[in-house]
């Protein structure tokens, strides 16, 4: 459906995107993820034309993109997208932000416009906003309506491009369960995304870009699982694991907190898993290494997180006398140990080349 | 965190709101210090309490030891997830929850 060949973008003297190729076939659902900068936008941008390629070849359906007989327009019209920001239109309702597309772009009836509106409203359920404004949503509902706006055009494909970064994390879920749902329809996706839960779950294939090429490219399962290239490698940890170190008994206790709460938003843990992560960490680090744990404070705090089996894993690695707060038969123990026990599901402590390793199971 | 004090004659009501934990509990002990002064009946009001480790559990004991001796301490609104907490600990069986 869409054929991508030697695709280049340079804005100046920075050269955005080197060499892109792919193949996208009809129905699948392709996630694109890299770190921020490596021209994820600029690919879906050049892609129906919001940026016009320096070189390279795309055609849609047959039709060449550059070919400068090609028919902009129409051809924005198979590519909806779908961006960060809603950009409703504020003094207009809800269903008539909908019906200017169809109306005004394709031809449309008012009143097949607003049937087929109404009916998409309720696809992503929201029917009974309708007379609404837009100012009377929240930032999912706003989002929502925006895919909506996006399938009234009748797209082929849809282009997203971090549809739920600009969200309040409560309101993520909503927009991507709307996301899926078109995907479980058949409709044919690109996502740029963060959300590497979703792009695991719902992906047909991952593309993960950087260094201004699809580095790496294959099934949800090969790109998280066994990435094989080096960076993939690096970017997949680093998004699995969230890393703080404490140098000083005086360390942020706030930054890491906040850190470990982020991180888990961003793995779509519960609120109870993080609450138990930021709990047994605090009472390991504040009620025993920090308390007993030796002088010189060298503690790194490792939480990561396994997908496939939904565990979370709590890693101390810390230097100082080998010393595991866990150890005791469970008589005359203060608090901060009797929580840690009885919330993780397994702990283990051992000496790892001099320096104590203490993984705890949540 | 937050404390709100409200006192009715003999009776203290504290109203917790955000986080009790090694870096907020002092700021508990510092009210309870200052404020206890002729009550008689203590009452926590948790329901804004989002997450309690056991620097802020050792804080509510004291309190709790302390009014015992008098017409006693009453915990009340507590969430699912405090309340985990007490459980895990024992604190369920020692507190008056309401
Ligand atoms: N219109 C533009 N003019 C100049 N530079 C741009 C323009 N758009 C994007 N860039 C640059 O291209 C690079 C890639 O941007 P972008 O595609 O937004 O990356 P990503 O979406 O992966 O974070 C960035 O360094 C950005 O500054
Ligand atoms: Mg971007």
């Amino acid at each position: 459906m869409i054929s991508v060949k030697h695709l280049s973008k340079v804005f100046g003297d920075t050269t955005v995107l080197k060499d892109v190729n792919a193949e996208i076939q009809r129905g699948e659902v392709i996630s694109i993820i890299g770190p921020s900068g490596t021209g994820k936008s600029t690919f879906l941008r050049c892609l129906n034309l919001l940026e016009r390629p320096t070189g390279g070849e795309v055609t849609i359906d047959g039709i060449n993109l550059l070919d400068r007989k090609t028919d902009v327009y129409k051809l924005r019209q198979k590519m909806g997208m779908v961006f960060q920001s809603f950009n409703l239109f504020s003094h207009l309702m809800v269903v008539e932000n909908i019906m200017l597309g169809p109306v005004n772009l394709l031809g449309s009836g008012r009143q097949e416009a607003f049937e087929d509106a109404m009916r998409l409203l309720a696809t992503v359920g929201l029917a009974e906003k309708a007379y609404a404004y837009p100012d009377e949503l929240s930032g999912g509902q706003k989002q929502r309506v925006a895919i909506a706006r996006t399938l009234a055009m009748h797209p082929e494909i849809v282009l997203f491009d971090e549809p739920t970064s600009a969200l309040d994390p409560t309101m993520v879920s909503e927009v991507l369960s709307v996301v899926r749902k078109l995907a479980d329809e058949g409709m044919t996706m690109m996502v740029v995304t963060h959300e590497m839960k979703f792009a695991r779950d719902v992906s047909t294939r991952v593309f993960f870009m950087d260094q201004g090429i699809i580095y790496e490219e294959g099934s949800p399962k090969q790109i998280f699982e066994e990435p094989k290239r080096e960076r993939t490698r690096g970017f997949i940890n680093k998004i699995r694991t969230y890393l703080f170190e404490i140098r000083s008994r005086t360390f942020d206790f706030y930054a890491m907190n906040s850190g470990i709460e982020e991180f888990g938003r961003k793995q779509m843990l519960t609120p109870k898993q993080i609450n138990n992560i930021q709990l047994v960490t605090e009472e390991l680090l504040m009620n025993q290494l920090l308390t007993k744990g030796g002088d010189a404070v060298d503690i790194d705090v490792n939480v990561g997180y396994a997908e496939e089996s939904g565990e979370v894993a709590l890693t101390l690695t810390y230097g100082g006398s080998l010393f595991n707060p866990l150890e005791g038969d469970g008589s005359d123990e203060d608090l901060s140990v009797l929580i840690v026990k009885r919330v993780a599901r397994m702990s283990k402590w051992e000496s790892d080349a001099g320096r104590n390793k203490l993984r705890v199971i949540l | 965190m937050v404390v709100t004090q409200k006192r009715e004659e003999k009776h203290l009501v504290l109203t917790l709101e955000g986080r009790l934990d090694t870096t907020t509990a002092p700021q508990l002990e510092e009210v309870l210090k200052s404020s206890l002064g002729g009550v008689t009946h203590l009452t926590l009001d948790l329901a804004k309490l989002v997450y309690v480790s056991s620097a802020g559990l050792r804080v509510i004991l004291g309190a709790q030891k302390q009014m015992s001796k008098l017409d006693g301490m009453v915990v009340k609104n507590v969430n699912e997830t405090v309340m985990d907490v007490f459980e895990v600990t024992g604190f369920k069986e020692i507190l008056t929850l309401e």
